[in-house]
């Protein structure tokens, strides 16, 4: 007997109207970004607007609030009519909806203010990392009770995708997210150096793998054929995808650390399997391309169907190039420089972007009952937004290339061409002018969007319960035919699925990891290398809350062109005592590990206080505040205590003494300043900076 | 450049060729499941997501 049921799709248009808002949000801030780079003006004057705080909000925006919310859209939307059942529970839908954007709001106004744990693409501190964790088990939960209680046997390929996202984001996180609270909003990693940057690259990587990826190719596979309405071209080939893709995936991360002070055998790992990763990666973009074979007619009518070629042409993109980036040669010139900025947003913009317009465009006039407001406005998105990521990310690429090159560059003579930074810097400015004008053509074609939607929402009216019916599953299965082969019996088992899933994603993180970590000779210690003293202590956390490292490498790479410009390259020993660990990922600004000593205490405060006056023509803001604000000294103690109980050696009881030995520093670091002309208090945050930046990469200096 | 990638690996190619070897013994296993489903069974769950119903609106 057939069953009537409902389908919920308030939730859905709930996370579709989240998703539109805060990608504007989100996008906003980036555009800001964008201008601050080239005109620092834009940092707006004030601690909460500088690029340092303001580049992990856009990061965390577009990734967690607007592809975030437009996963679960998706997921919501797909699940209930693969299963052929509602969603499993209202108020757990409720509870995902509002917690979702709680944690969203909750890092919009923490980054600014400057709690960051300097974790890229994982900056929330401690309390909305257990928020996230809480509300992904919430979701898992929702998802799981819908599948257990599904009128439709087999689970399709979709679906695979949503549970290898969801156990494979909740391990990420967990694992990158251990820290040891010191503070209401104030928390150490327990990993430190070479470790944490292993932890951080696994995390990086795979975030961009399981949560812009995995979850999108779940869509595609069930809204490509939805909107063609075809089957997909070989669901064969999508099981191959699937299983190679999460099992080659995870072994990838150590690609975001070549020639750094990771061990080397790691860093061929990771190379390996980022060149493997192009098979499945091109694997689920023909199948997706070879679905309109046939129906390419539509594609020139339909603008959501353009905007899916277009997405998984970008996806097939970025996922060759990333493999590129990961040969050693390659990546020599690329680290560091634009064209990794370019290589993300290929993948961020046309991937993930246009994937979502399609699935908004698709499925909003669904859910209202109606046909969508403007065909010709979404074809003008389609046009504009395509006209935007050029613009984007061709700037960008030769911005890349040409300041990548320009830092290698010797003279006949054997010395460095471009020996000040600033003049590679100065020749990429016009780039980034025409970076953001690619930015804001974009954004613009999402405001037409939110309006056509808008218009099509008031043209209808929300179908909040959809009417729906199917057979019950029998309470007994009878396997008939092929369903005992063992594929099959795993799709009608959703935890064995997970579990397999898990054990998959395991193999290759654990074997990258568990030696780094266990190994005492893959970090050599250094006899040289000492504790930081609290005053640096306490200065690297201004540095942290500043975000410098958004902008500011430590991590000084073994090529001639490097050490003759920074100095000594950097030894894995060196960073034991760094929790969390600050290589950086990008250099708009030089490497900053052998900074130490390089310049004195006046140049520095000098430099902060406004950088143009040192380094006419930098783009980076003044740090005024830095002058007016005291160093809270009461947290010395807790922060001493922290890292004595994560393995830094500082003596039993040294705790109580910090603070006498911090000022006596300050002290000495003001009494010279005062040398040189410059009247400052010695309780001044900028102070605690200075001490901090003078230590930099002196541990192994020759005396 | 293959030969100067496998130098690059700086004597590491037990590691190389035995996560070679890993994914090439996934891949196979992957590869037999896929190769033994029937045409049936493909055809009935490539068609799982556009067999519902009221499938004519919105566009």
């Amino acid at each position: 007997m057939t069953e009537k049921f409902y389908y919920d799709n308030k939730t859905v248009r709930n996370f579709a109207i989240a998703t539109v808002v805060w990608g504007i949000v989100g996008m906003t801030v980036g555009l800001l970004a964008a201008m601050q780079l080239f005109k620092p003006v834009m940092n707006l004057g004030s601690q909460y607007t500088t690029f340092g705080r303001i580049r992990p909000l856009h990061t965390n925006a577009v990734i967690f609030a607007f592809v975030g919310n437009a996963i679960f859209m998706g997921v919501y939307y797909s699940l209930q009519r693969l299963l052929k059942a509602r969603m499993f529970s209202d108020v757990l839908s409720s509870i995902h909806f509002w917690g979702w954007q709680l944690i969203i709001v909750a890092t919009a106004i923490t980054l600014p203010l400057g709690y960051t744990t300097a974790h890229e693409y994982a900056e929330m501190e401690w309390p909305i990392d257990i928020a996230i964790t809480l509300i992904w088990v919430v979701f898992g939960i929702n998802m799981f009770g819908t599948i257990f209680k599904r009128r439709e046997k087999h689970m399709y390929v979709t679906i695979w995708f949503y549970i290898a996202t969801f156990v494979t984001v909740a391990v990420l996180h967990i694992v990158n997210s251990i820290e040891l609270p010191i503070s209401g909003l104030k928390s150490y990693y327990i990993y430190a150096g070479v470790q944490d940057a292993l932890v951080q690259w696994w995390y990086g990587h795979n975030a961009v793998a399981f949560f812009l990826t995995t979850p999108y190719l779940g869509m595609m596979y069930y809204y490509l054929p939805k909107m063609a309405n075809r089957p997909i071209y070989s669901y064969k080939l999508s099981i191959l995808h699937f299983w190679s893709l999460i099992f080659i995936y995870i072994w990838a991360g150590p690609h975001h650390l070549l020639y750094t002070s990771l061990p080397s055998w790691v860093q061929s790992l990771g190379t390996a399997f980022s060149i493997m990763l192009i098979a499945p990666s091109w694997g689920g973009m023909i199948n997706g391309l070879l679905t309109l074979r046939g129906a390419w007619d539509k594609v020139r009518e339909d603008p959501t169907l353009k905007f899916m070629v277009v997405g998984i042409t970008c996806y097939g993109m970025a996922t060759f190039e990333g493999p590129m980036l990961a040969l050693k040669q390659i990546n020599a010139i690329a680290h560091y420089t634009d064209w990794i900025v370019a290589h993300v947003h290929v993948g961020a913009l046309g991937w993930n972007g246009f994937l979502t317009f399609a699935i908004l465009y698709w499925l909003v006039p669904r859910i209202y009952n109606t046909k969508l407001h403007s065909v010709k406005l979404a074809s003008f998105h389609f046009w504009i937004g395509t006209l935007g990521i050029i613009f984007y990310a061709v700037p960008l690429y030769f911005a890349g290339f040409t300041q990548g090159l320009m830092w290698k560059e010797f003279t006949p003579e054997g010395l460095l061409k471009y020996a000040n930074f600033l003049e590679t810097l100065k020749q990429i400015l016009p780039m980034y002018v025409m970076r953001s004008i690619g930015g804001a053509l974009y954004l613009t074609g999402v405001i037409v969007m939110t309006y056509n939607l808008i218009k099509t929402m008031k043209a209808g009216s929300l179908v909040a319960n959809e009417a729906a019916e199917a057979n019950p599953l029998p309470k007994d299965f009878v396997p008939q035919g092929s369903d005992k082969k063992a594929h099959r019996f795993l799709e009608r088992k959703p935890l064995l699925f997970l579990g397999l899933s898990l054990v998959v994603i395991l193999i290759g993180g654990m074997i990258e990891m568990m030696p780094t970590f266990t190994v005492q000779s893959n970090i050599p210690t250094i006899k040289s290398v000492k504790p930081y003293t609290p005053l640096e202590l306490q200065g690297r956390d201004v540095y942290i809350r500043e975000g410098c490292v958004n902008c500011h490498s430590q991590m000084i790479r073994p090529f001639r062109s490097e050490t003759e410009r920074y100095g000594e390259y950097s030894k894995a020993g060196e960073f034991v005592y760094d929790h969390p660990f600050l290589w950086g990922s990008k250099r708009t600004g030089p490497d900053l590990q052998r900074e130490g000593g390089k310049y004195g205490n006046a140049w520095h405060y000098n430099h902060l206080f406004d950088p143009q006056t040192m380094s006419p023509g930098s783009i980076m803001p003044p740090y005024e505040w830095l002058i007016n604000q005291q160093l809270d000294t009461t947290t010395t103690r807790s922060k001493i205590n922290a890292m004595r109980t994560l393995g830094v050696p500082y003596k039993v009881g040294y705790e109580n003494l910090a603070n006498a030995a911090l000022d006596k520093q300050a002290k000495a670091i003001a009494a010279d300043l005062k040398q040189n002309n410059i009247k400052v208090k010695s309780d001044r945050e900028i102070i605690a900076i200075i001490a901090y930046l003078q230590r930099l990469g002196t541990d192994i200096k020759a005396k | 450049m293959f030969k100067q990638f496998l130098e690059n690996a700086e004597g590491n190619q037990g590691y190389l060729l035995s996560s070679l070897a890993i994914f090439l013994l996934f891949f196979i296993l992957v590869g037999v499941f896929v190769l033994t489903m029937k045409k049936d069974e493909i055809t009935y769950m490539s068609e799982l997501p556009i067999k519902e119903d009221n499938d004519e609106r919105g566009s």
